[in-house]
């Protein structure tokens, strides 16, 4: 099976070198593939979907209003990383989410980096994340992104990139959990063999680390989800199970004399910390989207009051959007005086004239997105476009240039899949996930491995055949 | 716990508590029909359960296999099988937290087996008793797990309110529509099958034996279902339960107004000191209409006490 693989050209691949030799990560793995036939795998590979469905670990696709439940596909090779590689991820990480924090702070209050010129007011201003109730508002330790899930990605020179910084409510940590799970079913020898670092104490983490949010012995944290058909309502349970908080929706929740209490069988109870899995418009209908049914009237006044502890805090939007991104080097080197320890990908700003003619003449070499756009939608990858599709897109961008920007064709490493009884390349990126607490940030080793299933695809999202492998960080 | 969570997991069990009556239900009427070849007995079934008025019963349905099918799977009846799995189903999987893992799975297994697209052709190519008895299995495996697994706390309780009252009120309507209204002159009645059949399908056959031998008689089954304390199906049994878990909830949520405790002692003590010849003095209809207005009366002090804050 080893013999038959193809590799992608001009891409890292995560189990083969440049000659075709298998890396020192996988050896255990040419062993395992080299003696394992076909057919075995296939049947592990049935056994974990089949797990999946059994627990219920699905997420909620809509079509004609009516909701299917699908699993995430699942690839039962894992990706690995080196523990020496890990720690620079880990490093970068926290860089990113200490100047990011600090960044937020100072957007919300005195603005010294846009007084100082490093990043144009405009992009503040025209923000539509921007969130005028934070404004000299000061949160609880100084934390305004407490959960983030920054996605990277290896290009072909090896390293590793920020792709985005999810500072909103990152999604996914349930999977990288429950494939965990599965690994361990799968490869009862050589998971212990491998030395993987641990991933199962997340919740934990977690718990603890919204603890220190508020000063109390033992404070009320429950999560916040908008409710059962939510498509990531399995990872809000999952997350509730594992921390034993309460999973709550808008409605179990109630106001009084500005503080948060929920509705129990036994009477209201008072809430600390609430980790909300709902969007920033949603949360308060008295400040936001008044439509809102999934959050609570008045809880932004209570949070105003230092009654309640809102995680994420309202208004992180601002620092994660794909504008704002080419600017985090900057925050780095302003905010903490450091060189970035992870790279950006080089981006273009289309709201720049010379830049966007730049973009325009190379466009078969571009993926241009919208600053505002997510899950890989409203994206235009240049060389699959058809004509009419790109002049199509370049009227919209002309339309409102700042609110776009390009970066050049990505190449995401490539990790081996089981695909048609063969072993085959498929694109991945990473999103590790990390908790900022009062006193220190921490990150999981490993993360959520996003696999584009499609070949040749770099689409790594679920809606849009996007799957998953587990990620091990392994000793040296 | 959240009042939510508390309603959802009465939910849960009374979902499961009413499929497992639906189903058994299917099964000891078919196998009645079988013997009488008289399709008609499936109208109070289709009635009472699924809510299907008399004029626009089953002139289409020739049969009891395309009757069972239609109880079973027919997706725009909220009461059939098929409905009553989804619901259960999906009051768990919002209630994650607080139900063992192992109950967790149980419900969801249950419903990727009944949902299954193939179930229907399994149905059709299958003894109906076998495979009413498969789905039966997964209420047992349910209510097993449920004992061994679940942690005694104040989800155990909200779960077992919601099965005991759903069973009480089964065993209410057992009495008033399969007995009180039996027609005296249909001389099935004089046959054994047919009582054979009426105590299999509430499971009480064995122990009517061994406490009646084979005496048959309608006085003997009310006796049997309205006061027997130790058949788990009697509302005797069903009320002493009741009475266990609404005291445990006091005790956990430090209640206060204890009109609940109040109402649902009144009605344990009435049953303990009521005998058949009461009930025959008093006259069944009112009997029944008191057990009726009292746990109406309970129900909604149950909502009023546990689940006001979600209406």
């Amino acid at each position: 099976m080893i013999d038959n693989y193809t590799k992608y050209p001009n891409t890292w691949d995560e189990m083969f070198d440049e000659s075709g030799k298998i890396r020192d990560t996988y050896r255990s793995f040419e062993h395992f593939l080299k003696s394992t036939p076909i057919d075995t795998i296939n049947q592990m590979q049935d056994f974990s979907s089949q797990l999946f469905r059994d627990h219920g670990i699905t997420f909620t696709v809509y079509n004609d209003n009516k909701g299917v439940e699908r699993i995430f596909p699942f690839d039962v090779l894992p990706r690995i990383i080196k523990q020496s590689e890990w720690n620079v991820i880990e490093a970068g990480i926290k860089q990113r989410i200490r100047a990011l924090n600090l960044f937020l702070r100072d957007a919300y209050h005195e603005q010294f980096i846009f007084k100082d010129g490093i990043i144009p007011r405009e992009l503040l201003l025209n923000n539509s994340c921007f969130i005028r109730e934070m404004t000299h508002l000061n949160v609880p330790k100084n934390i305004y992104t407490h959960i983030s899930g920054v996605d990277l990605i290896r290009n072909n020179d090896g390293e590793f990139y920020v792709l985005e910084d999810n500072l909103r409510t990152p999604s996914g940590v349930s999977y990288m959990l429950e494939n965990r799970q599965i690994s361990r079913r799968l490869y009862p020898n050589l998971m212990p063999k491998s030395k993987v670092l641990p991933v199962d104490n997340y919740p934990q983490l977690l718990y603890q680390q919204l603890k220190t949010l508020v000063n109390k012995q033992n404070p009320e944290i429950v999560l916040l989800t908008p409710g059962l058909y939510n498509s990531a309502y399995y990872e809000h349970t999952t997350l509730a199970r594992l921390m034993g908080v309460e999973l709550v929706e808008g409605n179990d929740l109630v106001l009084d004399n500005h503080e948060v209490f929920m509705k129990t069988a036994g009477g209201l109870k008072k809430v600390d910390i609430i980790y909300r899995r709902i969007d920033d418009d949603y949360l308060d209908p008295l400040n936001f989207n008044s439509e809102s049914v999934l959050g609570l009237a008045g809880i932004m006044e209570a949070y105003r009051q230092g009654n309640v502890v809102i995680v994420n805090a309202p208004g992180t939007g601002i620092a994660d959007d794909k504008a704002m991104y080419v600017y985090v080097p900057d925050m780095i080197s302003y905010y903490l005086n450091e060189e970035p320890i992870l790279k950006n990908i080089q981006t273009y700003q289309l709201g720049k004239p010379e830049e966007r003619d730049f973009v325009f003449k190379n466009i078969d070499e571009m993926v241009l997105k919208k600053t505002d756009g997510s899950g890989g939608y409203g994206m235009l990858m240049g060389k699959n476009a058809t004509e009419a599709e790109i002049n199509d897109y370049i009227k919209e961008v002309n339309k409102k240039p700042q609110k776009y920007i390009a970066q050049p064709i990505l190449s995401l490493s490539s990790a081996p899949c089981i695909i048609d009884n063969e072993l085959s390349p498929r694109c991945v990126d990473l999103r590790p996930f990390a908790i900022c607490g009062a006193d220190e940030i921490k990150v999981c080793p490993g993360g959520l491995s996003r696999v584009a299933l499609k070949k040749n695809s770099l689409v790594v999202n679920s809606s849009q055949g996007g799957g998953s492998k587990d990620t091990w960080v392994i000793k040296n | 716990m959240l009042s939510r969570v508390a309603n959802n997991l009465f939910w849960m069990d009374r979902y499961i508590e009413r499929s497992y009556g639906l189903l058994n239900l299917i099964k000891t009427n078919f196998n009645s029909t079988l013997d009488s070849g008289d399709y008609s007995s499936w109208n109070n079934i289709l009635s009472i359960y699924l809510g299907i008025d008399k004029n626009q019963q089953f002139e289409n349905y020739q049969d009891s296999l395309s009757i069972i099918k239609f109880i079973l799977f027919d997706k725009n009846n909220a009461n059939t099988h098929l409905n009553m799995i989804i619901n259960a189903r999906e009051n768990a999987r919002s209630v994650q937290e607080h139900i063992s893992r192992e109950l967790w799975l149980s419900v969801n297994k249950y419903y990727l087996h009944f949902s299954n697209t193939d179930i229907i052709n399994k149905y059709e190519n299958d003894d109906p008793i076998t495979f009413v008895n498969d789905l039966l299995l997964f209420n047992h495996i349910y209510y097993s797990v449920a004992d061994i697994t679940q942690e005694r706390g104040n989800a155990y309780c909200f779960m077992n309110l919601g099965k005991y009252l759903e069973r009480v009120v089964q065993s209410i309507d057992f009495i008033s529509v399969r007995i009180n209204t039996m027609d005296l002159k249909n001389e099935n009645i004089y046959e054994s099958f047919f009582w054979k059949n009426l105590l299999i399908s509430i499971g009480g056959y064995q122990l009517y034996l061994k406490k009646y031998k084979s005496i048959f008689g309608h006085e003997n089954i009310i006796e049997m279902i309205a006061l027997n304390e130790n058949f788990p199906r009697s509302i005797k049994y069903s009320v002493n339960k009741l009475h266990i878990h609404i005291e445990r909830l006091y005790r956990f949520n430090n209640l206060e107004d204890n009109q609940l405790l109040f109402k649902i002692g009144k009605l344990k003590n009435h049953l303990n000191y009521t005998t058949i010849e009461n009930i025959k003095e008093e006259g069944i209809d009112a009997f029944l209409f008191y057990l009726q207005s009292e746990l109406r009366e309970i129900s909604s002090i149950i909502n009023k006490t546990f689940f006001y804050q979600i209406q």
